[in-house]
């Protein structure tokens, strides 16, 4: 579903170049959930922003279900549209009320009639459990509310997949369980998933692979049983033991 | 305690009439001084005023009645050489019983309500102000849209643009676009005045929407973006109605300078309301209170439309 070959991605500022991404090539499969965990400035939001094409990368390929995103004729707004992305800051459209939040781009871009639209939303609203507050605006809901519906709105274009950039980072402890339900229903069901984040519960109880990465490099991709208990990389075992 | 110390507010209300009257009476003291008189009373007829019209005989005859009908007056007209009398109806009957008329002699007026030429000019000057600013808001938005864009042409154009207008006095621009633009083009003056303050607010419209494009945080982009939305709907759907819900205070405020830059437009002789007020002037020798009026008039037209965006801004603020 995923293919990332011989990915790089640079930033130049202040005369210097960072490689934010280093070279990077892997695989994810159809219904595949990935968790990518990593240090602090290691390249993880920039590997997932490549992956929509929301950072223009300075070379390699990225393949979205075959097609190519570097591709001379792709569009891609349309490859957009089949991958979801839900960020740390929630990124709600703060001048429209949440059933409008989930039903614009069905109707802008998927030109969705309102009363499908408004459907789909509600389905959604209801699957995340917060169909009640269809007519509040952002505002008015919780960190927790707000990444739920940040979620519905990703999920009511019917992507083939989904990526998180730590999607419960901004969120008070007692909420981060309500989004890491919904993320957990979502795998269930299939969703082929790349999850940037720091809960590693959630990474050990959903994940098929888990992947490490340091300095824009992956330096350890392995099931989660193994990656937790055995460690190859010297500097995964650091990292473990700093977080668990 | 309380944590903040209220200050005594009677006194420095007293203060404040003080200085306001103080400054009322070395007013008056001025012009006692000077020994103006003051004539309010012919402020009004410049706003509205009861015009005459003549009522003129349609055939030369003799005056042969002269009821009184409500308020009006029939005058019976016998023509010279016999036949069907005629009659007019004046509010004021300017002739007697037996006075001869020739066709077309006058008489008797009507009275009819006329506009004055403060009111006029000040619809001039609304007028003006509202259509310049239309056209100087969409100006600014395409401008505005230009000078973000990555175009480099598009680019340039737009800061060359800005630059010029904003570096310039908007006197000489006016000047400039009638005297040279105006005769190239062979405008019209009233063309030419709203043509040049639609530029000139253009620019300004430019730079604030620039500003509060830039403004939307770049999450807002990227989360559109992520759903499959182009450049332009973004534009369109996110970000260009939350900029404009921030810059409204800004534009507002260009907007209320607007009414009060178009006066500058009289050099170029529309009759706005500064220019009426100069004309009434020449006529009617109170000065003072002319301009008086003329200032409390913009104020009238400013403090009404700040008051409406006042308005309108906290209907935006619904989402917040
Ligand atoms: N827009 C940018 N301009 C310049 N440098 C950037 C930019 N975005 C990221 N970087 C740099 O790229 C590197 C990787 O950043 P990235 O945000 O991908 O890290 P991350 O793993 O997501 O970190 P975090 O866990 O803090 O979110 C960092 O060194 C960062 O400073
Ligand atoms: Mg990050």
């Amino acid at each position: 579903m995923i293919e990332v070959r011989n990915l790089i991605k640079t930033f130049e500022g202040r005369g210097q170049v960072v490689r934010a991404v280093d070279d990077v090539s892997t695989q994810v499969a159809k219904g595949e959930v990935v968790v990518i965990i990593g240090p602090s400035g290691s390249g993880k939001s920039t590997f997932l922003r490549c992956l929509n094409g929301l950072e223009e990368f300075n070379d390699g390929q990225v393949i979205i279900d075959g097609i190519d995103l570097t591709g001379s004729k792709t569009n891609l707004n349309a490859v957009r549209r089949e991958v979801g992305m839900v960020f740390q800051h929630f990124n709600l459209f703060p001048h429209k009320t949440v059933l409008e939040n989930v039903t614009l781009a069905q109707r802008v871009v998927r030109k969705r009639g309102p009363t499908e639209a408004n459907e789909k939303a509600m389905n959604l609203l209801t699957k995340v459990g917060i169909a009640e507050k269809a007519n509040e605006y952002p505002s008015r809901l919780s960190g927790g509310q707000q990444q739920r519906v940040a979620i519905a709105r990703a999920l009511a274009m019917d992507p083939k997949v989904m990526l998180f950039d730590e999607p419960t980072s901004a969120l008070d402890p007692e909420m981060v369980g309500e989004v890491l339900d919904v993320m957990k229903q979502l795998a269930r069901e299939g969703m082929t998933m790349a999850v940037v984040t720091h809960e590693m519960g959630f990474a050990r109880e959903v994940a098929d692979r888990v992947m490490f990465m340091d300095a824009g490099r992956i330096l350890e991709d392995a099931p989660p049983a193994r990656f937790f208990t055995a460690p190859k990389e010297p500097r995964a075992q650091a990292f473990l033991k700093q977080v668990l | 305690m309380p944590l903040k110390r209220r200050t005594a507010q009677r006194p420095w209300q007293g203060l404040l009439a003080v200085i306001l009257l103080g400054l009322a009476a070395s007013l008056w003291y001025a012009t006692q001084r000077i020994h103006y008189e003051w004539r309010w009373e012919r402020v009004p007829q410049y706003f509205a005023y009861r015009a005459e019209v003549a009522q003129d005989a349609p055939v030369p005859g003799q005056v042969s009645a002269l009821t009184a009908e409500g308020r009006f007056n029939r005058i019976v007209i016998t023509p010279e050489g016999g036949g069907q009398p005629v009659a007019v109806m004046a509010e004021k009957a300017q002739v007697k019983v037996g006075d001869a008329v020739a066709e077309n002699d006058t008489v008797g007026v009507n009275f009819e309500w006329r506009v004055g030429p403060l009111a006029q000019g000040l619809w001039v000057t609304i007028w003006i102000s509202f259509v310049s600013g239309f056209i100087g808001l969409a100006i600014g938005l395409i401008t505005g849209l230009c000078r973000i864009s990555k175009n480099p042409t598009l680019r340039g154009l737009a800061i060359i643009y800005i630059e010029l207008i904003r570096g310039t006095p908007l006197l000489v621009q006016i000047f400039i676009f009638y005297f040279f633009i105006g005769t190239v083009l062979n405008l019209d003056r009233i063309v030419a005045g709203v043509g040049a303050l639609a530029l000139f607010v253009g620019a300004y419209t430019a730079e604030i929407i620039r500003a509060g494009i830039q403004s939307i945080a770049k999450g807002q982009t990227e989360a559109a973006r992520s759903l499959g939305m182009n450049a332009t709907q973004t534009m369109i759907h996110i970000v260009l109605p939350q900029a404009f819900k921030r810059v409204l205070p800004p534009l507002a405020g260009q907007f209320i300078s607007l009414i009060k830059d178009s006066s500058l437009v009289s050099v170029i002789a529309i009759t706005d309301l500064t220019k009426s007020g100069r004309e009434i002037i020449t006529s009617s020798f109170a000065t003072f209170e002319i301009w008086f009026t003329v200032a409390l008039l913009y104020l009238l037209v400013t403090a009404v439309l700040s008051q409406l965006l006042f308005w309108l801004e906290r209907r935006f603020a619904r989402s917040d």
